[in-house]
């Protein structure tokens, strides 16, 4: 159980030692690298803000992300409830673009929130009702929202003022969430996520919906013979991963970024796939996993300014962290046996 | 040239349960070996062991008078052992021809030309090149067989190869098989299906409890004498007073159960149509997988089935689930503890959660109530006498009998006016056993029902009022347990009929 815990430590530590040998290769030098890419980034207080304005939107998708997955349901479509949910509530902002109201901000958050959820269903109502596979319908519902943004931003949401840039009006300031302090880009949206992470501790660990969750994720077939509503379940985490997800695209959009364009999300929807996971799916897990995770797409940027190295590499050590987690779960809970076998004897 | 398989005092025990006992055996090729046995008799772990899957703690396996060191499937493999498994491993998106390709050793053309060869000398009509998930069981069967047969081998294994094939794919499989052994290849069945041994095989071995009991031709024996032989003599006398009265209300009613799957590997049930009096207990006999699983989900409520009627305490509940069920005073013991009446994983409190009646208070406004959880626990602990008192202690850390002990506890605390459950002693030593059985004889005295889906018949034929028989997804008549003998419900179970 220790171990279990103890496994995205080493998955981490692998990682910035698979980096390490990476940047050798490519000709750095691995200490120098490893320095921009994972201290630099955070040495003042201006980065120690942008770390925080990363995890946020990883943070909110992964706890909705463990919902499903608790419960065995495979929903790897966040991206895509984010940019809904960032349509829905980024509509409702550019309804009051021109007018000031303390009510316009909840309104946006809520649209977002809702639209997320929305998009969620899709997949769910799909899964319960006509059995399709979640996997495929709610990846493939990623393309049709990010294509649907980016009609609306090109076309009808256009901004009139905006020389056919495909981007929407500036949102008002009253659309905007507060930021925390002066000149840095941390703003309110992270204690959406604070209180998603208390929230959903309560939810999974003290309500019968949480013990309905846990056990259909160990046991399905406990799950039927103990009588719980399938269906409905499936259809609550899906919402409430969608809702997750609507919330991080709305705050992204009313945070650091202002209004609609085509690249709202660095793929925040995918990569917190691997934060649910690094943090065991449990809320002050993910938490950490968040960070962690943010760090690595603040390293990139930093190295791609100092070192010129492209800032895709931030997906590399993504990906490395997933890979190295997978292995050292694997590696300690099975047994590796070493078998002495000839070519062909292997063949046969 | 001829083949000589000798096992030679295989022993394999697992912690609690001695799969096989000093079985000893001797196949000659030539003739068609049935290894007959009941579920658990230990045929698995034999066959395991000649695959070469598992290792036996001792024994040896002779082939041709040499010694066998079957340490990996290769092993067996190389030991020319072919071996058809119940459940097929085949890629179902590959062709025919690609499944047979990936461990062939030769070149996809002289391959293809051997493949058609073996097609055209046993009249196999498979497509080599569709996909494997639009053949047919019976094709994808002949499949494994092809890629058996590839390898020239001198010894095939059978295992419960009917269970998913038709009535006209079992007949051209029996013609194949005759075929192989006219040609030299030994061949040993496994099952557990009476006539089929009769129609097909030579000579029979019968295992019971890990040990060979019996072998001999099968133009000796008849379908009475080999049930007779595999489920074991043992009539217990302790059964308890017989409380049939004949006018106590009929308290549970099953009309017109008919269940129809597409999944070849569960049985249909048809036309089922029974009742279960106040304090009675109606025993449900039969060898496993003639539909009880089904049958159990469907009495608990988790497969609901159109246009069954189940009348419970003069309601209609064919429509509600498990959990509306138990608010009708049913409780529900299903036969996997392991992995459906509990989870491992979770704590003896959670588990106990499991069984969530309303007044049980465990979930007040969706909020869980730790607490109630708990002390509800602590009850069932001592009343069920499981052998800890720490409700926060993970399931899986219980024995089988305790575990067993657990759920019946949970299901029974209620007071249910009906249980059901489906092999409760399955696995367990004589203690627990002892236990469950005079839990079982208790609540039937407190004026309880119960229905009693087993396959151990002297189980049955110690705790029912009444015993049917399920064969095939159909019920036999329902008889009184004192007209029973276990001569009857051998023969009824291997499908003979009676009268």
């Amino acid at each position: 159980m220790a171990l279990y815990f103890f496994t995205p430590f080493i998955a981490i530590i692998l990682t910035i030692l698979g980096g390490g040998i990476i940047f050798y290769i490519l000709g750095f030098n691995p200490i120098e690298a490893l320095k921009f890419y994972f201290i630099t980034p955070i040495s003042n207080l201006y980065g120690l803000s942008e770390l925080l304005l990363k995890a946020t939107p990883l943070c909110l998708i992964a706890i909705g992300l463990s919902f499903c997955f608790k419960s065995n349901n495979w929903n790897i479509g966040a991206e895509g409830q984010l940019t809904f949910g960032a349509i829905v509530g980024g509509g409702v902002a550019l309804l009051f673009y021109n007018q000031e109201g303390f009510y316009i901000l909840p309104l946006v958050i809520l649209a977002g929130a809702i639209g997320g959820m929305i998009f969620a269903l899709i997949p769910a109502i799909l899964k319960t009702y006509f059995n399709t596979n979640e996997i495929l319908v709610s990846l493939m519902l990623v393309y049709v929202s990010k294509l649907l943004l980016d009609y609306l931003v090109v076309g009808p949401w256009s901004n009139p003022e905006g020389f056919n840039f495909p981007e929407t009006r500036q949102f008002s300031d009253s659309s905007r969430m507060p930021l925390l302090f002066e000149s840095l880009r941390i703003h309110a949206g992270i204690f959406l996520a604070l209180a998603a992470v208390m929230l959903s501790w309560f939810i999974l660990y003290k309500t019968y919906l949480g013990f309905q969750i846990k056990v259909s994720g160990l046991s399905l077939k406990t799950a039927k013979y103990a009588g719980f509503k399938g269906k409905t379940m499936i259809l609550v985490v899906f919402m409430i991963s969608g809702a997750c997800a609507g919330l991080a695209g709305v705050g992204e959009i009313t945070g650091p970024i202002g209004q609609l364009h085509r690249m709202i999300s660095p793929d925040y929807g995918f990569t917190a796939i691997i934060v649910a996971f690094l943090g065991r799916l449990n809320p002050f897990g993910i938490i950490f996993a968040s960070l962690v995770v943010a760090l690595t797409y603040l390293g990139a940027e930093t190295a791609q300014i100092f070192l010129q190295i492209p800032k895709y590499t931030g997906q590399v050590f993504q990906g490395m962290i997933l890979f190295f987690l997978l292995a050292s779960d694997y590696l300690l809970f099975f047994k590796v046996k070493i078998l002495n076998l000839k070519k062909n004897e292997l063949r046969h | 040239m001829a083949t000589d398989l000798r096992i030679s005092n295989i022993s394999k025990i697992y912690p609690g349960c001695v799969a096989n006992d000093n079985v000893s055996l001797q196949f000659k090729s030539g003739k068609i070996y049935a290894l007959l046995g009941e579920n658990g008799a230990g045929k698995s772990t034999l066959v395991k062991i000649l695959s070469g899957v598992i290792s036996p703690d001792n024994g040896e396996v002779f082939l041709n008078e040499k010694n066998l060191k079957l340490s990996s499937p290769l092993d067996a493999k190389k030991n020319k052992i072919g071996m058809v498994f119940q459940h097929f491993n085949l890629f179902e998106t590959l062709s025919v021809f690609e499944n047979l390709s990936i461990d062939a050793t030769e070149d996809n053309k002289s391959l293809r030309v051997r493949i058609n060869e073996i097609l055209k000398k046993y009249n196999f009509s498979i497509d080599l090149d569709v996909p494997v998930l639009n053949l047919s069981a019976g094709q994808k069967q002949k499949v494994e067989i092809i890629r058996c047969l590839l390898r020239s081998p001198k010894v095939l294994i059978m295992d419960e190869p009917t269970s998913v094939l038709t009535e006209q794919e079992t007949e051209e499989l029996f013609i194949s098989l005759k075929k192989f052994c006219d040609e030299g290849i030994l061949i040993i069945y496994i099952t557990h299906k009476l006539k089929e041994v009769l129609s097909l095989c030579d000579e029979v071995a019968v295992m019971r409890k890990g040990k060979v009991v019996s072998v001999s031709q099968t133009q000796n024996e008849k379908v009475e004498t080999l049930a007779n032989k595999m489920v074991g003599q043992k009539l217990a006398k302790i059964k308890k007073k017989i409380n049939i009265s004949k006018n106590k209300d009929e308290i549970f009613k099953v009309k017109h159960l008919n269940f129809y799957s597409d999944d070849p590997f569960e049985t249909n049930l048809v036309n089922l149509n029974f009742s279960v009096k106040k304090g009675e207990c109606l025993g449900i006999a039969g060898i496993s997988g003639n539909g009880q699983n089904e049958l159990f989900q469907i009495l608990s409520g988790e497969i609901i089935t159109p246009d069954t009627s189940i009348i419970f305490r003069n309601k209609e509940i064919a429509k509600l689930n498990p959990k509306q069920r138990r608010e009708y005073l049913m409780a529900f013991s299903p036969e996997d503890r392991i992995s459906q009446a509990a989870v491992p994983e979770l704590k003896i409190y959670e588990n106990v959660a499991l069984n969530n009646f309303k007044s049980s208070n465990f979930f007040e406004k969706g909020l869980v109530n730790e607490r109630k959880i708990k002390e509800h626990s602590k009850k069932i602990l001592s009343d069920f006498s499981v052998n800890t008192d720490n409700v926060e202690l993970k399931s899986q850390f219980l024995s089988g009998g305790n575990l067993q002990k657990l759920i019946l506890g949970r299901e029974l605390i209620t007071a249910p006016e009906l249980l059901i459950c489906y092999n409760p002693t399955w696995g367990l030593d004589v203690g627990a056993i002892n236990y469950i059985h005079e839990t079982l004889i208790k609540i039937n005295n407190q004026e309880k029902s119960t229905i009693l889906i087993s396959t151990d018949t002297e189980e049955l034929l110690k705790l029912s009022d009444r015993i049917a028989v399920i064969y095939k997804g159909k019920l036999s008549k329902i008889m009184p347990s004192e007209e029973v003998t276990p001569e009857k419900l051998g023969l009824l179970m291997g499908g003979g009929s009676i009268d």
